[in-house]
């Protein structure tokens, strides 16, 4: 029997309909937008790189309304105009979802809709700073790092052994440290040893070499763990309990916290270990860009992503840039795994949807581009938040969050290619 | 700097020098990796070389063949997403199995060779490893397997080549419904556990006095997890109580959005039929967000039956209720108490999992039917297995409906076919934090209690 079939309550939009009618109406002149606008401006011999998407985002948001406005009087397309339109087709779907199904826990309860963009936010930070490692690996070394989930699963893997087995009771700084030396260091090993030749000229194909060296290096990490430590799942302690406190002292309507969770407002509540991995993540993120804005290295790092040769020209050793990337990339992945450990159930697979999504993040943000790859982390948990609380489907809603970033990547993919904030080629 | 086209030696000795470490590296990351590998006796997917197994040097191919190994399969989840703990739970029982064969001087005067192959949790993997089990190894009977969609896809398989299986942990109903002459069952069916389930539910809304209107289920997507919430709210709607169902996929690790799905239901109960680490998951997010079983009564997976696994990952997780599948442990028979002193001392666990026991009959039936019947022929195996009377640490296990009693004979449903009719089913409830399974608390039913159920959250 097919799960719709199911007799579980509330799993249907009570006027479909209506939902339905706008998808349509989005799909139909965001087509004849993304279509029509490029030919228009390139016969009145403007500007068109801008023109695809933004005629697609214009059509879709008011359909005939803005389009034969924006053909006869062919303004430049630029970003602001995009945003509004953008607002206005996000407006449109978000009103057509509420007139299809009023009684939706995401139309009907507002505590349920912050709570759930909170959640986004708060998960989207983390996958941010994953997507981070990939995108600046990518962005130095012009390769997609297959094994960026295992240094994700090595590093929470890593802070479990030194809090829980090693060091019982140890702080769990001492486990986070730890994970970042570790995988700082398998990273510097493996870049020296199989990356270095790509640049040397050594390699006959080497995106090819890339793929399959980076592949063979997960293969290795994932078993090699599963050897160590076994296929049993492991879970670190709270990092930080939170003292039980109200805010007032009577009421705590402002701010409660329990051992567990912190609850903002009466409002948002946020369990402890996602707050703090939350908030972990920040921290790092805040020193990476410290490190690649204020620091010489850091300079040197975005130097050589931006232009190789003039790089090496101007006294910047570009292989030493590499080993640096590569290694920062892998430690930034052991982090995220580090803070999520106190979160979610460990095991040596726990990498593969988690570098899966990464994948999705950078690709979204746009390749190598280190702001889309933290908003790119942030749309993709918001979306995920969004799709499990609100897919009135209660048997499904879950079960499709690895589709709802790939929905968002298609649609950007099809109107812009380069990502969100790629460079245009 | 421009690289030049002819290398100076300076730089061909350094490249000499980084190929040396480099392969230098290898080798010892290969060095590492053996040593640490785990040792052929409890090797997962991969043949099982027993001491007891080694055959002794013979002159002629007729006796070497009449010495080789009888070669028995054994189905289990050893990789994610399937259920590792209770995979690895599963492998270690049969293999207990097989070394106490073999110390008993093996079958029909050969020794046994347990073949344990890894399904991952995945239909389409269990499809090719037994496959893999029936026409490489050419094994003469399989037991195991933990996952129903597994169960479900390996029996066709079984079924296609007339090689016996003997079930040990897969519930879903139609596994032994079909009716194959090949498929026997040890484990319960789905159906009957999801019975038991609403009726520790009735008992305690009638008897307890527990105010139970209306129960989240969280259920898997699986041959397993669909069949029994549909059940499980089929039952619980004729007791007038609402039912409210999420699923999630086999594996799934964050369910932050879905706990705030469930805190808006505001449930009486939450019941899980998720299973492996999906359950930890769900149990303890749910315990962070005020929603664990520390403030809802809650029904948690089976799985939280392995003591220290559920420990580590679900520290809030006191006051669960667990249903127990076998004999409660005062009534262990002789073969559970021995099976559990061997389990003990290969583990260092306290206590066997009912998994791990059905996992160990699972073997041991097969070895019985191989006996009786004096052969290894399949057919001969199965009509052995029919006709079966073995003492396990399930209890006394037969299969009473067969090809000598069909249901349509017994006026019974086609789901008894080859099916176990009598596996003990209780409800313990963790009563202290850190407590062992083996010491939790039997709550139902009343025949085995041994304590009242503590009710949280009411």
């Amino acid at each position: 029997m097919a799960c719709g079939s199911l007799p579980f309550a509330r799993n249907r939009m009570e006027h479909a309909a209506i939902f339905g009618w706008a998808l349509l109406w989005f799909a139909f002149w965001g087509v004849v937008g993304g279509v029509i606008t490029p030919q228009i401006y390139a016969r009145k011999d403007l500007e068109i790189s801008q023109a695809s998407f933004g005629g697609a985002v214009i059509g879709a948001a008011l359909g005939p309304f803005s389009l034969l406005p924006l053909w006869i009087a062919t303004p430049k397309i630029d970003n602001r105009m995009i945003g509004v339109a953008g607002a206005l087709v996000v407006g449109i779907f978000i009103t057509a979802f509420a007139l299809a199904d009023p009684d939706n826990l995401c139309v009907a309860n507002g505590e349920f809709v912050i709570s759930q963009l909170a959640n986004g936010i708060v998960i989207g930070i983390i996958y941010g700073l994953m997507a981070l490692g990939l995108t600046l690996i990518f962005s130095i070394l012009g390769v997609v790092s297959f094994a960026h989930g295992e240094f994700y699963m090595i590093g929470g893997m890593v802070t479990y052994f030194m809090t829980a087995e090693w060091l019982p009771g140890a702080p769990p700084i001492v486990g986070i440290l730890a994970s970042c030396v570790v995988t700082f260091s398998i990273g510097y090993i493996f870049e020296r040893i199989f990356l270095r030749p790509l640049g040397s000229g050594q390699i006959e194909r080497p995106g090819e070499y890339a793929i399959l060296v980076t592949f063979g290096l997960a293969f290795f990490l994932q078993y090699f763990t599963q050897a160590l430590a076994s296929a049993n799942p492991v879970k670190a302690q709270r990092f930080f309990p939170f003292p039980r406190t109200e805010i007032p002292l009577d009421s705590g309507s402002l701010l409660r916290t329990t051992p567990g969770n912190i609850t903002i407002l009466d409002t948002i509540s946020i369990p402890n270990p996602r707050f703090t991995a939350a908030l972990l993540a920040l921290i790092m993120l805040a020193a990476l860009l410290w490190f690649l804005y204020h620091t010489w290295t850091g300079k040197a790092l975005r130097a050589v992503s931006q232009d190789r040769q003039a790089a090496a020209v101007a006294g910047i050793n570009p292989n030493s840039m590499n080993t640096l990337a590569f290694s920062l990339g892998a430690m930034l992945a052991g982090l995220s795994g580090a803070s999520l450990v106190q979160v979610f159930s460990w095991l040596p697979q726990v990498g593969i949807p988690a570098a899966a999504r990464s994948f999705v993040i950078i690709v979204l943000g746009g390749m190598g581009s280190l702001p889309g790859a933290f908003l790119g982390g942030l749309v993709v948990g918001i979306v995920e938040a969004a799709g499990t609380g609100c897919v009135p489907d209660a048997t499904r809603a879950a079960a499709y969050i690895p589709a709802y970033g790939m929905v968002i990547l298609t649609l950007v993919l099809l109107l812009k290619p380069t990502g969100l904030f790629g460079r245009e080629l | 700097m421009i690289p030049s086209l002819f290398p100076s030696k300076r730089r061909l000795q350094q490249r000499r020098a980084q190929k040396f470490w480099a392969v230098a590296a290898l080798a010892l990351l290969t060095l590492i990796f053996a040593a640490c590998a785990p040792q052929p006796a409890t090797v997962g997917d991969t043949t099982q070389e027993e001491a007891a197994a080694e055959p002794q040097p013979t002159a002629a191919p007729a006796a070497e063949e009449a010495m080789a190994p009888i070669k028995i399969g054994a189905l289990t989840p050893l990789s994610a997403p399937g259920a590792v703990v209770g995979g690895e739970a599963m492998r270690d029982a049969m293999l207990i199995a097989a070394d106490e064969i073999n110390a008993q001087g093996g079958l029909l005067g050969r020794p046994v060779e347990l073949i344990i192959v890894d399904t991952e949790g995945l239909p389409e993997r269990g499809t090719a490893v037994t496959e893999r089990l029936i026409n490489q190894d050419a094994v003469v009977a399989i037991g195991g397997g933990y996952h129903s969609s597994v169960g479900v896809a390996a029996k066709e398989v079984a079924h296609d080549n007339g090689v016996p299986v003997v079930f040990a942990e897969t519930w879903n109903d139609t596994i032994t419904s079909v009716q194959y002459p090949e498929v026997f069952r040890i484990a319960p069916l789905n159906s009957e556990v999801s019975a038991v389930d609403v009726k520790f539910i009735q008992w305690l809304r009638d008897e307890v006095g527990t105010r139970l209107e209306k129960i989240v289920i969280l259920t898997e997507n699986t041959d397993y997890g669909i069949p029994a919430a549909e059940e499980t709210t089929r039952l619980l709607g004729e007791l007038g109580i609402e039912a409210v169902t999420f699923g999630v996929d086999i594996g799934a690790q964050d369910f932050a959005g879905i706990i705030e799905r469930v805190k808006a239901e505001s449930p009486d109960m939450i019941m899980t039929l998720a299973t492996g680490e999906a359950s930890y998951n769900f149990t303890q997010q749910a315990a962070d967000a005020g929603l664990g079983p520390q403030d809802v009564p809650t029904l948690c997976n089976q799985v939280s039956l392995v003591s220290d696994a559920f420990w580590t990952n679900v520290p809030d997780g006191n006051f669960c209720f667990v249903r127990r599948v076998g004999l409660p442990t005062q009534l262990y028979n002789d073969v559970a108490i021995n099976f559990l002193a061997e389990y003990q001392a290969r583990t260092g666990k306290e206590a066997a999992e009912s998994y791990a026991l059905a996992a160990y009959d699972s073997i041991m039936i097969i070895a019985q039917a191989i006996t009786e019947a004096g052969s290894t022929n399949p057919t001969e195996i199965i009509a052995a297995l029919e006709n079966i009377t073995h003492e396990g640490s399930l209890g006394t296990i037969t299969f009473p409906v067969n090809q000598n009693n069909t249901p349509e004979q017994a006026g019974l449903d086609p789901k008894w076919w080859h099916q176990f009719p009598d596996p003990a089913i209780t409800i313990v409830q963790y009563q202290e934090e850190g407590q062992n399974s083996v010491s939790a608390t039997v709550v139902y039913p009343q025949t085995y209690q041994t304590a009242d159920p503590v009710i949280v959250g009411q």
